[in-house]
């Protein structure tokens, strides 16, 4: 490989993360920025787009390429999968059929489990909220290593090569359609942010009770935002699935749960285009501490391994510290308006100010 | 005038503490009331009772001809019952604007499947935000609008809380302490305005004041509690030369 290559190949693959992690924060950002969902257990719903995808994939893909076979396709995948992928690879169409299927199936399963985790949990105040979400965040992988008919059990399962058409140029192609895809779901949270649903959920964040003394059904709002979080971290997930060509039951609170929570504070809770800055600073940096950091065994006293969390971690306690509200204001739109306000309140006095 | 407002032998504890202990009063369609009384006297109890934030443990509410007694706050607020807080309770992070306009009723965009195409909800956002223009031109609001509403003043707050009360186009307005913590030439600009919204539109105001200085010579009836309990109704000159409410409320 030359070192062009290398290059190419490095931000190919950042690029990819950099979407799926889009994606993810996007969903994080609606329900914890927005609406003010301290949802600890996001994993939950990525797992689920995850390993739904991972269990049913090839199935739909044997039951609708009419694949004659008395295979099974989780126990027996790799065989299975050696029947399918040829035709998915001289089939361009059919694969990208295959995908938007999959990716609206991924969608369902986040937003089933995201609304399973929220039933019992939205009338909850937002701290017993976070905690019975957290809880629901560590079940899946539970579940996806005992039960082995989901995705094969602790070696998990391979999925069809839906990017195979594209041959060598397969993760290029699988990268294309994460930004795709990533493009879409951040142009809609941007709209989802100006309409009147945009703006209750923020004021239900700001302020619960003068919200239920408007006429806001608060549940009915709070599961709406959960849903529609979870429905973007199913695909996610799924997409995730699909570009890594295997789903192993790895989902783990700290990637997919930590990760986005650090990147949406770094980015400045609440807008959209911090939750963008935060994603791609965060993963570039994490990319970049992992891909030198062999560079410093032996300097750090630690194993080096660590160095990115440690690195990562520190960057969270600083921004908390030094920019709580993180690097884009909500609010920074209205600069203008801002400063003028801020003079005035400045010159609030004890006997508060008139208009 | 027949009464819009009426409030039956309503009770409500906490724990030892009888907050509200049998209050009747009726609120008369098209007047302003306020309510006095000392602090901890059951004043904002009664209102948040009236509201739905918290129910009644005995006794009967009606609304015009309706029992509401026991409904939830969004079912109130649909009936037409409005309100503002003691404390003045903004979105914090929206403008005195968008604070405005999340009051509107039966918005057709704050439905998921609605929100999704723009042409089924823009109409009535702009007729929304027109009203909103309007209300805030009213309560010369005009130049904050679109200022954080956490960065506002005290006064500015109290007046984008009843702003935020006129959006809903209720016919009861429940006011706790519009004037607190307002300077006097403020005051007495809201109450003249609530006074022009009297007569201009036909609303009822029941008010929640301390400010008798400067609420009394607007107001048409005077209820006065002490202890959880009605101790005087009517006129404000006969309320307030009444032995009772002197030597409760006005301590002299």
């Amino acid at each position: 490989m030359t070192p062009l290559d290398q290059v190419i190949l490095f931000v190919v693959d950042l690029l990819a993360l950099f979407a799926v992690y889009l994606i993810i924060n996007t969903g994080l950002n609606i329900q914890q920025g927005i609406t003010g969902i301290p949802n600890f257990g996001l994993v939950f719903a990525v797992a689920a787009g995850a390993y739904v995808s991972g269990g049913l994939s090839t199935r739909i893909a044997v039951s609708l390429l009419g694949t004659q076979t008395t295979l099974d396709p989780i126990f027996d995948n790799i065989s299975v999968l050696q029947l399918v992928n040829p035709i998915l690879r001289s089939q361009p169409p059919t694969a990208i059929a295959l995908l938007i299927l999959f990716l609206i199936i991924g969608g369902i399963a986040g937003a089933v489990m995201g609304l399973i985790s929220s039933a019992p949990a939205v009338r909850l105040r937002e701290d017993y909220l976070a905690i019975t979400l957290l809880a629901f965040g560590e079940m899946l992988n539970v579940i996806a290593i005992g039960y082995k008919p989901l995705i094969g059990g602790p070696p998990g399962v391979a999925v069809p090569d839906i990017f195979g058409w594209a041959g060598q140029y397969r993760f290029y192609a699988g990268t294309l359609v994460l930004l795709l895809v990533a493009t879409a779901i951040f142009a809609y949270a941007g709209y989802l942010i100006k309409t009147p649903l945009g703006r209750t959920l923020k004021a239900i964040r700001d302020n619960e009770i003068v919200a239920r003394s408007l006429g806001k059904d608060i549940t009915q709002y709070r599961t709406v935002s959960i849903l529609i979080g979870s429905t973007l971290c199913g695909i996610g997930g799924s997409l995730w699935a699909l570009y890594s060509g295997a789903v192993t039951p790895t989902y783990a609170r700290f990637d997919w749960t930590f990760l986005p929570w650090l990147m949406i504070l770094l980015g400045g809770m609440g807008s959209n285009r911090g939750t963008f800055v935060g994603t791609i600073i965060f993963v570039a940096l994490n990319k970049l501490i992992i891909y030198y950091k062999y560079a410093f065994v032996g300097i750090v006293p630690f194993n080096i391994v660590w160095l990115n969390y440690l690195l990562l971690g520190l960057i969270t306690v600083l921004v908390l510290i030094y920019r709580p509200e993180g690097i884009v204001r909500e609010w920074s739109a209205r600069k203008e308006n801002l400063s003028a306000a801020d003079k005035e309140a400045g010159s609030r006095g004890p006997g508060l100010k008139s208009t | 005038m027949g009464s819009l407002l009426q409030v039956k032998d309503v009770k409500r504890s906490f724990g030892n503490l009888r907050a509200l202990d049998g209050v009747t009063l009726n609120v008369d369609e098209k007047t302003v009331t306020i309510l006095i009384g000392p602090n901890g006297s059951g004043k904002t109890t009664l209102i948040n009772v009236i509201t739905g934030l918290q129910k009644p443990d005995e006794g009967h509410i009606h609304y015009g001809s309706t029992e509401i007694t026991g409904w939830s706050p969004q079912q109130i607020y649909r009936k037409g019952i409005a309100r503002t807080f003691q404390i003045p309770s903004m979105f914090g992070k929206l403008t005195a604007f968008e604070n405005l306009l999340v009051a509107e009723k039966n918005h057709p965009g704050e439905s998921f499947t609605k929100s999704l195409v723009k042409g089924l909800w823009v109409k009535h956002e702009r007729d929304a935000v027109e009203k909103a223009s309007r209300i805030l031109q009213l309560l010369g609001l005009s130049e904050q609008s679109n200022t954080p509403a956490s960065l506002l003043s005290g006064g500015q707050m109290k007046l984008v809380e009843i702003g935020r009360a006129l959006m809903s186009d209720a016919n009861l307005y429940l006011l706790d302490e519009p004037v607190s913590g307002v300077n006097p030439t403020l005051a007495h600009e809201i109450f003249a305005r609530i006074i022009g919204l009297r007569e201009q539109y036909g609303i009822t105001f029941f008010i929640v004041e301390h400010r008798l200085d400067i609420a009394l010579q607007y107001v048409d009836y005077v209820n006065a509690m002490a202890s959880g309990r009605l101790i005087a109704a009517g006129p404000p000159k006969q309320v307030i030369s009444d032995p009772k409410v002197i030597e409760a409320y006005l301590g002299a």
